[in-house]
């Protein structure tokens, strides 16, 4: 974990000062997100206490801005935790017990993988309504797949070890030796996945919110930023550009430290 | 005539001198061997003239009147491609997978200028022994056993008929019977060729009567060198000394063992059967009605080629791998399989593995490691009690205070195994099943560690079961010996007479061979 501190891992300290930013901001900010300031509808950067301007409807961008970082990287850890905490139960399981256990579990995986994701998505979205609950369960229950196979990749061999033969042979219990022996040692591996899952929820949640089937207005996202800066690019190309800009600049930059965590562990 | 002459040559790699002042010469139609534990510089030796790794090679390479240390490109890829023929350790990583077997000899014959046609291939993989050569051409290199594969791999390093053929442990990778054939192989080619040869190796005892030449080698310089036979039989330096020592031969006088108790173990009818792999219907035998007795501080060793099936008999006895059959009894009391062993039938018979590094966990502390069997078997020893017993038998195993809270990554393969042979005696078990526990240390550290087990085994009073292919080594150790094959047990008896006297034709094949 000191490790992290090195220079070399720049692109997770440039997402976390982005999110610090995020969180600091509304502390900061005389301007809320949702808040409508009807003296200056589309100012441009620097007017009065408008950073970066207004919106079409005279809210403040920069608080808009750091709102919408939060909730897309707010859904993003929580669907990771979730892929997390599933893919690794499921994963471990499988490729611990081993044979027909292990065939089931994994076949009901690739199940899943064949399902039509977004359709699924859209499906849950009409049943039960828009809420962001629904985005977090959706986006969680379909990306922990992955990781699932990843740890059941590393757990069978892992299991073939003699460390673990000797664990047994020591009398530890099952459960322990998967505690104590086999986590710890797909910890690196896992971990590495986790960074390379978090930017691909970040898609999905601004995909989602992009076609109107995420977070609900006022409260916005990078999605929804993108998209109401997409409608009035030709007139205010800042909309477009700093949503984007952020996104972009989170997506890169957790899939350059996630690449590299990846390559160090596996 | 001499073919290859280094004079005093350096190798440096990033600014660190790892091998200095090395001086050899292969004559044609001879073979120079190099010896030493790993790390001594013997690879970097042999490939960095080549201009094979990333080394800078300082001194004066001679290759049949080619100067290599300052040789355009176009000589050294010639002296490379048409000169010199190359076999390496791992069969399997020097063939190029998507290739077959004839697109590679293909290739070799193309660096030195030829157009084989299919006949020449099969001619050539006939030479070096491959069985059904027309099949194999057209076959990839996974479709193929280890030997074969390194078969294939020297038909290919001779097929531009070089001048000298480089191998670099060309045996290692392969089991005792397979390694004595590939040796004579080599020893073939070279008198038909007049090939000169430079050997790689660790083990004298593969080197022996192969080669004519032999440079020992220790931390990058030469410490000795000279006719084979000489240097065998005459060593002058200490460390040449120790090496032949540490090199167990069936021809040094036989060891005085410790005395041996009552029957503790005794197994009837053990079988052993998997599924066979992938969707296939059916089992495979890996062990059929083994039947052994091990008495109290005796050591019996159980001997077998790879496939065998020894490793799977020890695991059955030692309760880690499944038993099909067959009852294992402890003092006439029945040991049930596997997960049904109770706490105090585990402490019994505790196991030690090949890879020392591989079986310890990477993420505990030595201490750790070692208390773990404590924890579980011994729940009634407290906390203070079971540190000071911890500490005590890594003293015993000749690991001080200060190994207490390394991590098994920072070990070396020796002091890694005397971790895992201290976890496998601190529970007070009576028995140890180990598994090929020398093969993968150099032979200086083997004998170490062979040592040790010898002394713990009269200090205890413990019972061995020692599995191995290499009966030099075991004869060191054990009261008696069962040999295996393909999962049967084909000879059995007091350790002497069987060496003396061998019955049967694996026992032979295996003799002939260490």
């Amino acid at each position: 974990m000191k490790s992290l501190l090195h220079p070399s891992h720049w692109p997770l300290w440039v997402v976390i000062a982005l999110i610090a930013a995020a969180l600091l901001l509304p502390f900061i900010l005389p301007w809320t997100y949702d808040q409508i300031d009807w003296d200056a509808v589309r100012a441009p950067a620097f007017t009065g206490s408008h950073l970066l301007g207004t919106d079409e409807i005279g809210r403040d961008r920069l608080a808009r801005l750091a709102a919408g970082t939060r909730v897309t990287i707010m859904v993003a850890i929580a669907a990771a935790l979730v892929s997390l905490i599933v893919g690794i139960t499921w994963g471990a399981t499988a490729g611990w017990v081993g044979g027909k256990v292990d065939e089931a579990m994994m076949r009901f995986v690739d199940a899943l993988y064949a399902l039509p994701f977004m359709f699924i998505v859209i499906l849950l979205m009409v049943i039960f309504g828009r809420s962001i609950l629904l985005v977090f369960v959706g986006i969680g229950l379909v990306e922990w797949l992955t990781m699932a196979r990843v740890v059941r990749g590393q757990v069978m061999a892992l299991k073939q070890r003699p460390f673990i033969l000797a664990a047994e042979a020591a009398g530890t219990k099952p459960l322990t030796i998967v505690i104590k022996h086999i986590l710890p040692n797909i910890a690196g591996v896992a971990l590495a996945y986790l960074m390379l899952t978090v930017p691909q929820v970040v898609m999905v949640e601004s995909f989602l919110s992009f076609l109107g089937l995420g977070v609900q207005e006022p409260l916005t996202s990078l999605g929804i930023l993108v998209k109401e800066g997409a409608d009035d690019m030709d007139v205010a190309p800042l909309g477009l550009l700093l949503p984007g800009g952020v996104l972009v600049l989170i997506l890169v930059c957790l899939t350059v430290e996630g690449e590299r965590l990846r390559d160090t562990y596996s | 005539m001499t073919l290859y002459a280094l004079q005093n040559l350096t190798v440096e790699i990033a600014g660190n001198q790892l091998v200095q002042d090395v001086s050899l010469e292969v004559e044609a139609g001879q073979c120079t061997a190099i010896i030493g534990a790993s790390g001594s510089g013997k690879s970097l030796t042999c490939l960095t003239p080549f201009g094979l790794n990333s080394g800078s090679a300082i001194g004066s390479m001679m290759l049949d009147g080619i100067d290599l240390s300052n040789a355009t490109a176009a000589e050294m890829r010639s002296a490379r491609s048409q000169l010199t023929g190359f076999v390496f350790q791992q069969p399997m990583t020097a063939l190029t997978p998507h290739l077959t077997v004839g697109a590679q000899l293909r290739e070799a014959g193309a660096q030195g200028g030829f157009a084989f046609t299919r006949s020449d291939m099969i001619q050539k993989l006939e030479r070096v022994g491959l069985s059904r050569a027309d099949e194999k051409l057209d076959q990839f290199p996974h479709r193929l056993s280890g030997g074969e594969r390194q078969r294939v791999l020297i038909a290919a390093a001779i097929a531009h008929n070089p001048k000298l053929l480089i191998a670099d442990e060309p045996t290692s990778a392969l089991d005792a019977a397979l390694r004595s054939e590939i040796m004579h192989l080599l020893d073939e080619l070279r008198a038909e060729h007049g090939l000169g040869m430079l050997l790689v190796s660790h083990d004298l005892a593969s080197v022996e009567g192969h080669a004519d030449q032999l440079i020992v080698m220790d931390q990058g310089s030469v410490v000795e060198s000279g006719p084979v036979a000489e240097v065998i039989a005459n060593p002058k330096q200490d460390y040449t000394k120790r090496l032949i020592a540490a090199t167990p031969r069936l021809e040094e006088p036989p060891p005085v063992l410790s005395d041996t108790g009552e029957i503790v173990l005794e197994t009837s009818d053990i079988c052993v059967e998997f599924p066979k792999p992938g969707w296939r219907r059916g089992k495979v035998r890996a062990i059929e009605d083994a039947n052994i007795t091990v008495r109290q501080g005796e050591a019996l060793a159980i001997v077998g080629g790879s496939g065998s099936g020894k490793s799977t008999l020890g695991r059955a006895i030692a309760g880690i791998g499944p038993v099909t059959s067959g009852s294992i009894f402890w003092e006439n009391e029945l040991l049930p399989e596997r997960r049904n062993r109770s706490l105090s039938m585990r402490a019994l018979i505790q196991p030690v593995f090949q890879d020392p590094v591989a079986s310890l966990d990477p993420q505990w502390k030595v201490s750790d490691i070692v208390a773990e069997p404590l924890i579980n078997l011994r729940s009634e020893i407290l906390k203070p009690d079971r540190i000071i017993k911890v500490q005590q038998v890594l003293n015993e195993v000749g690991l001080g205070d200060e190994y207490h809270d390394r991590s098994p990554t920072s070990l070396s393969g020796g002091q890694a195994q005397r971790v895992a042979i201290a976890r496998a005696i601190v529970a007070d078990s009576h028995m140890l099943v180990l598994d090929e526990a020398t093969s993968a240390l150099d032979p200086l550290v083997g004998a170490e560690i062979l040592k040790l087990l010898a002394q713990l085994q009269r200090e205890k009073d413990l019972s061995i079961i020692f599995i191995t292919h290499d009966i030099a080594a075991a004869r060191r150790l054990c009261h008696r010996i069962v040999v295996l094959d393909e999962g049967h047990i084909v000879e059995a008896g007091n350790m002497g007479d069987v060496l003396q006297n061998p019955q049967n034709e694996t026992t032979k094949k295996l003799l002939a061979v260490s």
